[in-house]
């Protein structure tokens, strides 16, 4: 049935096919040139209005295309210009376009389906883009970082400064509570793995109980492989009404990035060279003891370290010792491009080198990409994009531990008057803890190495040309492949290794992910006139997706040997998750009264074995609609209303169908299977996402200024929760599907050119975002998700009609001395902006970009920590007070000593408003006039030079190291707790480009 | 390369390639086995040998599974029975909750002890549904299994009903996840254990010569399927005498490997190891020996201490917390290896002392009685005790001493005689409680006010 369904719609789409182009008669030739100072400008389509048929201009800008005889229209069009229309009589023979730039974008063209693709200006979702222009302002580690502030809609919060990844987008909102919580990223029509596999540091921190890794190992995300450099544009589908054509995984939003093809015409190269340093750019302080208050807290011991008077001998700045340095970093990065009418080529490769501001931290990434594009003949293109990545993070040893090993764990235990640096090579124990941080930053190692392939081939066939109607083939098969190992030695002679029963330890952890893409795609266009057009589009999606995690903990390093087998105590685990997925969808896009109405209607089926039945298929519709108001007023020139519905699944986590043994234990030598407490649900399905938005777009003061408006609600339903069962089944919890949660949200973004003069453009853009994510239904009892589980320590606790990221604490206690718990802060943001400025002047452009987060909170148990041990800055009881105050009475100018006494009793004081202004990013450019150009060797055709910075200024009432911060890594509730972070650092890069 | 266009006819093939990809992924099979554990429904539904050899070994496994943790059987029976105490600093609970109350029915206290129970049941009932279906099992493996099974599902169902005594339990717990079972009385829950324990010696007695599975050092010398039946019998003597079934306990301890000339160690253990083979942690220095232990002690003739009292405790530096102190602890369990009885003829012999005595054998339990304070403490002997409450009080001192911190005697034995009061207090705030509640997940379970019992 289902078969002979598709088939229709193929034989449907076949005979809608047109009838052949018309003749051609004569030639036309001319020229595409940029309005602001004229340059020519290489590979713009020029084509015959209203139809497919056109041609590339070459280096010079010059192009000659047939036309049929009698009066014709041409149309000029290039990427980040205005496209233009312009009639050539019958009797005349040359042309010439000059295009003006198109700051707002409206040109630019929008990924709305699997393989189609409408034009910003009649765009029906609110799709925010990200050019990659944009991304490579000023340098950022990874590409989720060089996002963070540019897309409204999104929270892209970084999880500490540890070199390389661990970055959270959290796209409108909380989407889930327990299942996954990240976008889909997909590459050049590849879904890619944006897996973060913990390092297993937890074998040596003890975060928690045993050997095994733990979310709080502070995992990098693989998307940070990526090279920034390659990045043609970023498109974000935020929700459901953008996203339901890709089906049960799309829930969180999906990410598409283009990276750059060859144009036609002569070889361009494309140097980069930058030259920077990064620097600790906050650190919390500890508290100035003097004797009597050193040995009260830390004990008759501490007298040592005072003079007579009863002043400290010496003090240091224990955290910049730590975060001691201002590493050089180097990038080197290169491509190639070009092409023929046939062929078209891209090849890249990047070197790049971050030390870390710690010891024995930093980034390095390698890059090689080779995109080419081949015509077979006139009717089939096939391509092939191929990427290897090699990126090392070496990450320190931080975030929560047990074991007082983790650097800020320690130094918030570590007084400012002992010495812990090396004499003669040699470290010191740290007397007053059981770990020195600097002897473990510079004898331990916590390393991660990633190998990764992500490779393409598509095959475009243009099955049916015709003036009117146009059918196209379009199949995409690709693999990513990354293999990531996790080397931690942590060597015997280290102060905490030196007392363990079993010194030194050694892990080795390699994880390995295939993720399988092939799709097919056929898309049929026709547009019997200009003002209409129906894009019919239908086609199959098959993913396999295959993680294979293992693990070898081995202590008592005999020798300090690294080797997993050097030492007699070896731990072992393994993880494998793998999943397939099956998807069809159609789609049905109309383009119409003059490109003024776009309606558009689709739906994808999809099966997965993640689902109790593999073989059932969900379906996810959408449907939109837009319509543009030309110049309605003077002032308006265009006012774009636009709706629009869809529905995406999150996927159940791969497991959850099943109720399994464990294999795990053994009893005197024999290995035995025991019932594990939580049963999977054998009919668990997908959650469902709804969402419906709406907004409008306006085009003001003859384009030189626009307002984009959304507003959206999103339900998720079926959410997948944990029931309590009666523990006499014998186990405890079942996955099951339940639940209402919904996101109501409001996004704002102004561009505008106020300047827009030969000599003088000042370009501007302020994006708003606002979101309010709210538990409408809980078939379970409130429960409390992530954090440490204490309400002594808040906790994020899912309630029925509460935020879903609320966080309860304590505050008091009641008649019977029980504490009273409520909530007292919620993690998610009130609102975020981002402001963007460029002033371009004459060859100087200045661009900064400032990213503002009003609210949010953030439970700074590091706070804690330097408390419990009387080390924080303002530990001390303020002048005039002679003993604690309750937190209450005392709050916000809490000294640690009321903070800490309030413990237990209280939590607002450990609960803090997360609010900050950041300066994400400062370029300043100068563009290299042709004089200076006409005096470098070789044929230099232009140059920049670019000081630029990343995050060099944070303005907050924070009190921990960054209010970026998240001790769990990603988490879509729990996220937001603050436990001896790695510290944050600013950069400055100096970059010079050349063009050849 | 020639600018030769496609001819129409290859693409209508591409289209018609296109369509049969479609339909040939749609109909593809695109499952995915669990890779990580085997899966519970293998085991029910398409059984192998292999697998029930597993599980058996998991019911071994399960056993021994929240035996000595802090929160496990010993540990908290020892508290409430006034044998230990857990005095550890960053959790006051042992003190806070167990010792001055209230128990709730809630948490790793009020609600222990029970989950891992009814787990081990779980893979019990599994394991008898796998071997109705199991192909390439001989069916005297098959009933050597079953009454194995059978017999460690009753030591769970025992080990609950101890702790939740007369509030009941559930037993006809093999039902689907979303259905619970009816909680059953105290006389219900030992009245199946008893049939457990009777089915499953018919069973062994059918078993063969040896298990097609690996049993522990623990049951040395129990370990076919014929002298696994000893060690079902003494569990069965056990109920005899925790419900008064005397006579019948007489003939069970005939039945089991009870033996006064032997070794009075002998018996059943539970094993503990290291890595996958979870370790004693009885051997926690926050675990304290009740003084009361020592000064409630005998002298020996010679006027030393019992010899139970010297061997099993030590004193050490003491400890005084949340109203509380001691300077005792046990030394019954040296390592994170050691071996935790199940049951062992020492008992056996008490068994046999209260079953003699209440059967109307006087001498006989006097002599069993004697037995364990010569051998086992090195005390002189004793004249018949002139009264039943009199042979109550030489008995429970006998066990009390004997059964020390080996699984909740002190507290079940008191309860059993209404002597919970003989339990001493060490505040006046202090409580003494006759048995834990039923966890509250199973009242709401079964929208029952809280707290519910049978």
């Amino acid at each position: 049935m289902r078969k002979r369904t598709r088939l229709f719609v193929l034989a449907a789409a076949l005979a809608l096919t047109g009838v052949p182009a018309a003749a051609q008669q004569r030639e036309i030739s001319g020229t595409v040139t940029a309005a602001q100072g004229g340059q020519p400008l290489a590979g713009a389509r020029v084509t015959l209005a209203g139809t497919s048929r056109g041609v590339n201009t070459g280096p010079d800008g010059s192009f000659r295309i047939g036309a049929p005889a009698g009066d014709v229209r041409l149309r000029a069009a290039l990427l980040g210009y205005v496209a233009a229309e312009q009639s050539v009589p019958a009797g005349q023979g040359t042309v010439a376009f000059r295009l003006a730039t198109d700051a707002l974008r409206l040109e630019q063209v929008v990924v709305t389906g699997q393989a189609t693709s409408v034009a910003r200006r009649n765009l029906a979702n609110g799709v925010s883009t990200v050019s990659g222009e944009d991304v490579q302002r000023a340098p950022a580690q990874t590409v989720d970082k060089a996002l963070q502030g540019k897309i409204p809609g999104a929270v892209i919060s970084t999880n500490s400064g540890a070199p390389g990844g661990g970055v959270q987008i959290n796209m409108r909102g909380t989407n889930t509570i327990n299942a996954s919580s990240d976008p889909l990223w997909v590459i050049d029509g590849v879904v890619v793995s944006d897996a973060r596999i913990p390092s297993g540091q937890n074998a040596i921190t003890k975060a928690v109980t045993g050997d095994n890794a733990s979310v709080q190992d502070a995992p990098t995300n693989r998307i940070s492989d990526l090279n920034p450099e390659d990045i043609a544009s970023v498109e974000v589908l935020k929700g459901a009404s953008a996203a339901a054509i890709y089906g049960s995984r799309a829930a969180n939003g999906v990410i598409i990035v283009t990276t750059r093809r060859g144009r036609e015409g002569r070889p361009r190269v494309s140097l980069t060279q930058r030259a920077g340093f990064s620097e600790v750019s906050n650190t919390l302080g500890s508290r100035s003891f003097d004797r009597t208050s050193a040995v009260a807290a830390f004990g008759p011991a501490a007298g040592a370290f005072f003079d007579a008077s009863g002043q400290p001998i010496q003090t240091f700045d224990q955290e910049r010792l730590l975060a001691h340095r201002k590493p050089v970093a180097l990038e080197t990065s290169a491509s190639v491009s070009g092409g023929t009418a046939a062929t078209r080529y891209y090849m890249s490769g990047l070197v790049q080198d971050e030390p870390g501001i710690i010891d024995n931290t930093g980034f390095q990434k390698q890059s090689v990409r080779l995109n080419v594009e081949q015509r077979l003949g006139e009717r089939v293109e096939v391509s092939l994009t191929s990427n290897v990545l090699h990126t090392v993070a070496d990450r320190g040893l931080t975030n929560n531990d047990n074991a007082a090993v983790s650097y800020y764990m320690v130094l918030s235990g570590t007084p400012s008057f002992v010495d812990l640096r090396a004499q003669n090579g040699v470290f010191p124990n740290n007397p007053l803890g059981a770990s020195n941080p600097l002897q473990t930053a510079a004898l331990g190692k916590n390393d991660e190495n990633v190998w990764r392939i992500i490779s393409a081939g598509t095959l475009n066939v243009d099955l049916r040309r015709g003036e009117h109607a146009s059918l196209r083939l379009i199949g995409i098969g690709g693999a990513d492949y990354f293999n990531q190992d996790n080397g931690l030695l942590f060597p015997p002679e280290l102060q905490f290794m030196a007392v363990d029963p079993q010194p030194g330890a050694s892990l080795l952890a390699n994880s390995h992910n295939l993720n399988l893409n092939l799709n097919a795609n056929l898309v049929h266009a026709w547009n019997p006139h200009a003002g209409l057009t129906a894009t019919t589009s239908t086609g199959f999606q098959f993913e396999d997706r295959d993680l294979n995690i293992h693990r070898v903990v081995t202590r008592d390093l005999v020798a300090g040997q690294g080797n997993i087998n050097s030492g007699p105590s070896s731990t072992i685990f393994q993880n494998r998750a793998r999943v397939r997925d099956f998807g069809v969808y159609a789609q049905e896009e109309v383009l119409a009264l003059e490109s003024r109405l776009l309606l558009t209607a689709g739906v994808r089926a999809d099966r997965s074995s993640a689902n109790g039945d593999p073989d059932h298929y969900f379906f996810y519709p959408k449907a939109a609609a837009s319509y543009r108001f030309p110049d309605l007023a003077g002032w308006l020139d265009d006012l774009k209303l636009r709706a629009a519905y869809g529905e995406t699944g999150n996927q159940p986590l791969y497991g959850q169908k099943f109720t399994t043994l464990d294999a795990t234990q053994s009893i005197a030598g024999n290995g035995g299977v025991v019932i594990q407490g939580v049963a999977g649900s054998a009919d668990i399905k997908p959650e469902r996402q709804r969402e419906l938005e709406a907004g409008f777009d306006a085009t003001l003061l003859d384009g030189r200024a626009q307002l984009e408006a959304t507003v959206y609600e999103k339900r998720i339903t079926d959410m997948l929760l944990q029931r309590t069962l009666a523990g006499s089944t014998g186990f405890l919890t079942q996955i099951f599907n339940g639940g209402e949660l919904r996101n109501r949200g409001l996004e704002l973004a102004l561009s505008a050119t106020p300047l827009d003069r030969a000599d003088l453009q000042w370009t501007t853009r302020t994006t708003f975002y606002t979101n309010k994510a709210t538990i409408e239904s809980l078939p379970v009892p409130s429960f409390i998700t992530g954090a440490f589980g204490s309400t002594a320590l808040g906790v994020f606790q899912v309630q029925e009609g509460r935020s879903a990221t609320q966080i309860v604490g304590r505050n008091g206690r009641d008649a019977a001395n029980a504490p009273i718990e409520e909530q007292l802060g919620d993690a998610t943001p009130q609102w975020k902006m981002g402001f963007s400025n460029e002033l371009r002047f004459g060859a100087l452009s200045l661009y900064g970009l400032v990213d503002w987060q009003h609210g949010g909170d953030v439970i700074n148990l590091t706070r804690l920590l330097y408390d419990a041990v009387g080390n924080s800055p303002d530990f001390a009881l303020p002048a005039g007070i002679s003993s604690p105050r309750a937190v209450p009475d005392c709050m916000p100018n809490c000294s640690g000593l009321e903070r800490v006494s309030g413990f237990g009793t209280y939590t607002q004081q450990y609960i803090e408003d997360a609010s900050y202004v950041k300066l994400r990013e400062v370029a300043l450019s100068w563009t290299l006039p042709r004089s200076v150009l006409a005096r470098m060797p070789g044929r230099v055709q232009d140059g920049r030079i670019t000081l630029s910075g990343r995050n060099l200024v944070t303005w907050t009432d924070y009190t921990g190291l960054d209010p970026e911060v998240s001790n769990f890594g990603n988490q879509q509730i729990a996220r937001n707790v603050d436990v001896a972070p790695f510290p944050p650092s600013r950069s400055f890069w100096l970059t010079i480009n050349l063009g050849l | 390369m020639t600018n030769r266009p496609f001819p129409v006819l290859r693409a209508r093939a591409a289209a018609a390639g296109l369509a049969a990809a479609l339909a040939l992924g749609a109909c593809g099979d695109i499952d995915i086995p669990e890779y990580d554990n085997p899966s519970i429904e293998q085991l029910q539904g398409s059984p192998t040998p292999a697998g029930i050899r597993a599980a058996a070994v998991g019911l071994l496994i399960g056993a021994k599974t929240d035996m000595t943790n802090r929160t496990g059987y010993v540990s908290m029976l020892g508290i409430v029975g006034r044998e230990s105490y857990t005095l550890d600093v960053s959790d006051p609970r042992y003190v806070s909750e167990l010792l001055v109350g209230p128990v709730t029915n809630s948490g790793a206290f009020g609600a222990g002890m029970w989950n891992p129970r009814y787990a081990n049941v779980r893979l019990g009932n599994i394991i008898l549904h796998a071997l109705d279906a199991v192909a390439g099992m001989t069916p005297a493996e098959k009933s050597a299994v079953r009454g194995f099974t059978k017999t460690m599902q009753a030591l769970d169902l025992l080990l609950v009903i101890n702790t939740r005594d007369a509030n009941g339990a559930p037993i006809d717990v093999d039902t689907p996840l979303d259905q619970v079972a009816p909680i059953s009385t105290r006389a219900a829950v030992f009245a199946r254990i008893v049939q457990l324990l009777d089915e499953g010696r018919t069973d062994l007695a059918a078993g063969g010569a040896s298990f097609p599975f690996p049993l522990t050092p623990g049951f040395a010398g129990l370990d076919t399927p014929a002298s696994f039946i000893k060690f079902n019998r003494a569990l069965r003597a056990r109920v005899d005498a925790y419900t008064g079934q005397y006579a019948a306990a007489l003939n069970d301890l005939s039945q089991s490997f009870l033996n006064p000339a032997g070794s009075l160690a002998a018996g059943a253990y539970n094993v503990y190891g290291s890595g996958s083979d979870a370790p004693n942690e009885l051997s926690n220095p926050v675990i304290y020996a009740h003084p009361a232990l020592e000064t409630d002690a005998e002298h020996k003739p010679d006027a030393t201490l019992d010899n139970r009292v010297l061997t099993k405790l030590v004193h050490v530096t003491p400890r005084s917390f949340s109203g509380v102190t001691s300077d005792l602890q046990f030394t019954l369990y040296p390592s994170n290896t050691s071996p935790v009885p199940i049951i062992r003829n020492e008992e056996l012999i008490l068994l046999r002392a209260e079953a003699r005595w209440f059967t109307g054998d006087k001498p006989g339990a006097t002599a069993d009685l004697n037995l364990i304070r010569t051998t086992a403490g090195g005390l002189a002997a004793i004249a018949q005790p002139a009264s039943d409450a009199a042979f109550i009080t030489e008995l429970l001192k006998q066990r009390r001493y004997s059964l020390m911190f080996e699984g909740g005697h002190r507290w079940i034995d008191a309860r059993r005689f209404n002597r919970l009061s003989d339990l001493p207090l060490d505040q006046p705030t202090h409580i003494r409680i006759p048995a834990f509640q039923i966890p509250l997940s199973e009242c709401q379970a079964r929208n029952l006010d809280s707290p519910c019992h049978a």
